[in-house]
């Protein structure tokens, strides 16, 4: 079980180029069977997610959920999405057209590219990149123009609003988001995810670095937009931010990019703190799974219980706290390694 | 210490994650309605009166009746009855009005219909009315009831005042007592002098006599055995 995928991957490489092609098409065509694969898993992690966030709320609030289509309303999630797709595509007439259809492809194709370099297993990944780590978090930042294009582009003032505030919000919660990652990348030496694991082999990191793991995660809340930082949708206040003049499949992108952001975000918290793939008896691929899950309901958690803060906080709490502690975070890390060297230790 | 609130919150939803839902089952449930809780209007078509008070005091409009006069009777009668339901605010104006109580609000809320048409819902004259009505016009049928109504009336002064009717059928007095105690004791009697005395008065006196000259009768027996069982004492 262990090795499965690993040598799935290995033989379908064999038999290209036995076929007679050269290895790096073989690669190639590796590579975009790998695509493949993983555009699958997130399409039907996303299918799950959908259904288990709007349980798991309902569960928060003492509600049933969706309980209709099929079994505890598994399928309920399907026929949205079958709802979404034949619904009308409005394009407003005064849009930007370009930059509005633009936008949501961009989104969800930065949101994929995020999983290029998560470690699904045990040598499991798309490409192992000596820094990835750096990777991800470039990346990731970069959803902010999709999310800055949709405002612009829709022509419409809450669209407008959305985008100024998810750009202003992600810009600052970048800064820590970074910062808190600096920590584990001192003491595993390395910038790439699987030495990351690796150095995992004993104690997890979130042990190590407590407080990078808490800004950690208060900054990937507010890179996620979500609750209670999702000011730029804010659907009370600017009726849906940026994505208000979205319809149908396009909208659809939206919140496939979202949820597709948020399993990559959660599989890099369970890489980088929680021991990656690590863990007993079970197959790797099926411990991080366990994990991203456990760190996805977490997220859930938080957003159903706290109410969304004001921007001005938002800000003031980004700059004010978190960018402090997360630099006496790194200060402290670097002590600690040479207090360590000194004594002895490692 | 700043961040104590959150973890409280945390711990509340976490509690709430596990507890029963508060929320309505509906459909596997059915919700439990307060008593004079306004569903769908209901109509009884044979208590109607053709009064008009409900169609007039509905501010939507939403009732209408047919009437026509009947030719004996010279009475008003109900042809048909439409509650145009979809306009309906549920004001109840025409509950409220009805001196009857044949139009009201029961606890079904399930008014959903595929078509516009479907929601209205109109009442004909059932064809049992008509029949009832032909049979009360019926001579002798009216007659029987009549009498029986005689009966029932005679049957209820013997109980209250049995000297003053059955002096009526018997002169002596003695007769009257014995009789009326008779009666008390056994109520098929009463029953049939009383049905006697409304037919025919001779015949109610002729078995009267009898009852009476039979517990009389029975009333010296007793008597003379009573005494002897004195005496063996
Ligand atoms: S409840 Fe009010 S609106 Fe409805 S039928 Fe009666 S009077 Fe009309
Ligand atoms: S108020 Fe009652 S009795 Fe009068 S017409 Fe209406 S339903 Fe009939």
């Amino acid at each position: 079980m262990e090795a499965l995928f690993v040598n799935l991957a290995a033989v379908l490489s064999g038999w290209l180029t036995s076929l007679g092609l050269s290895p790096i098409w073989a690669d190639t065509v590796l590579l975009f069977v790998k695509w493949i694969i993983v555009i699958t898993i997130i399409t039907l992690n996303i299918i799950i997610l959908i259904w288990l966030e709007r349980k798991v709320s309902a569960f928060f609030q003492e509600r049933l959920g969706p309980n209709r289509l099929g079994p505890f309303g598994i399928f309920q999630t399907i026929a949205d999405a079958i709802k979404l797709l034949t619904k009308e595509d409005i394009v407003p007439s005064a849009a930007d057209k370009l930059i509005f259809k633009t936008a949501p492809m961009f989104f969800i194709v930065v949101a994929v590219m995020l999983y290029t370099v998560i470690p699904m297993g045990q040598g499991m990944e798309v490409i192992n990149l000596n820094i990835g780590l750096l990777f991800f978090i470039s990346i990731g930042s970069l959803s902010t123009i999709a999310l800055l294009m949709a405002g612009w582009g829709s022509n419409n003032k809450w669209s407008l609003m959305g985008a100024v505030r998810s750009v202003a919000q992600m810009v600052s919660y970048e800064i820590p988001l970074a910062f808190s990652l600096l920590g584990v990348v001192m003491i595993s030496g390395s910038l790439n995810l699987q030495d990351i694991v690796a150095a995992q082999g004993k104690l997890w990191f979130i042990i190590l670095q407590p407080i990078a793991f808490i800004t950690y995660f208060i900054a990937a809340t507010a890179e996620l937009n979500r609750g209670p930082f999702d000011m730029p949708e804010a659907e009370q206040e600017l009726t849906g931010g940026a994505y208000t003049e979205y319809t149908g499949m396009r909208w659809a992108l939206f919140f496939l990019a979202e949820y597709t952001n948020l399993v990559a975000v959660s599989a890099l918290m369970a890489t980088v703190f929680l021991g990656g793939w690590q863990g007993p008896w079970l197959p790797s691929w099926l411990w991080i799974i366990i994990k991203t899950y456990g760190v996805i309901l977490v997220f859930f958690w938080v957003k159903w219980t706290f109410p969304r803060i004001r921007m001005d906080h938002l800000m003031s709490f980004s700059w004010k706290v978190l960018v402090p502690v997360s630099l006496g975070n790194i200060l402290l890390t670097g002590a600690g390694i040479y207090f360590c060297r000194w004594m002895g230790w490692c | 210490m700043n961040g104590q609130g959150l973890i409280k919150g945390l711990g509340i939803t976490f509690k709430h994650f596990f507890q029963k839902e508060i929320t309505e089952q509906y459909p596997d449930v059915m919700p439990q309605l307060a008593p004079r809780f306004r569903g769908c209007l209901q109509f009884e078509f044979e208590k109607c009166i053709a009064c008009g008070i409900c169609v007039n005091s509905c501010p939507n409009n939403v009732l209408s009746f047919e009437t026509e006069k009947d030719e004996n009777s010279k009475k008003k009668k109900l042809l048909s009855y439409t509650i145009d339901f979809q306009h309906c605010m549920f004001c109840n104006l025409c509950a409220e009005g009805c001196p009857k109580q044949c139009i009201y609000f029961d606890h079904n809320f399930e008014l959903s219909s595929f078509k516009r048409e479907d929601i209205k819902m109109v009442y004909l004259r059932p064809a049992e009315m008509d029949m009832r009505e032909e049979e009360s016009t019926n001579g002798q049928e009216q007659q029987e009831s009549k009498e029986q109504k005689q009966i029932d009336a005679m049957q209820k002064a013997l109980q209250k005042n049995p000297g003053k009717v059955l002096s009526k059928i018997l002169e002596q007095e003695e007769d009257i007592i014995i009789l009326s105690e008779l009666m008390q004791s056994d109520e098929k009697t009463a029953g049939k002098i009383a049905e006697l005395m409304v037919k025919d008065k001779e015949k109610a006196a002729k078995v009267a006599a009898g009852f009476v000259n039979k517990a009389k009768k029975n009333r010296a027996k007793t008597e003379t055995a009573g005494e002897g069982g004195d005496a063996n004492d």
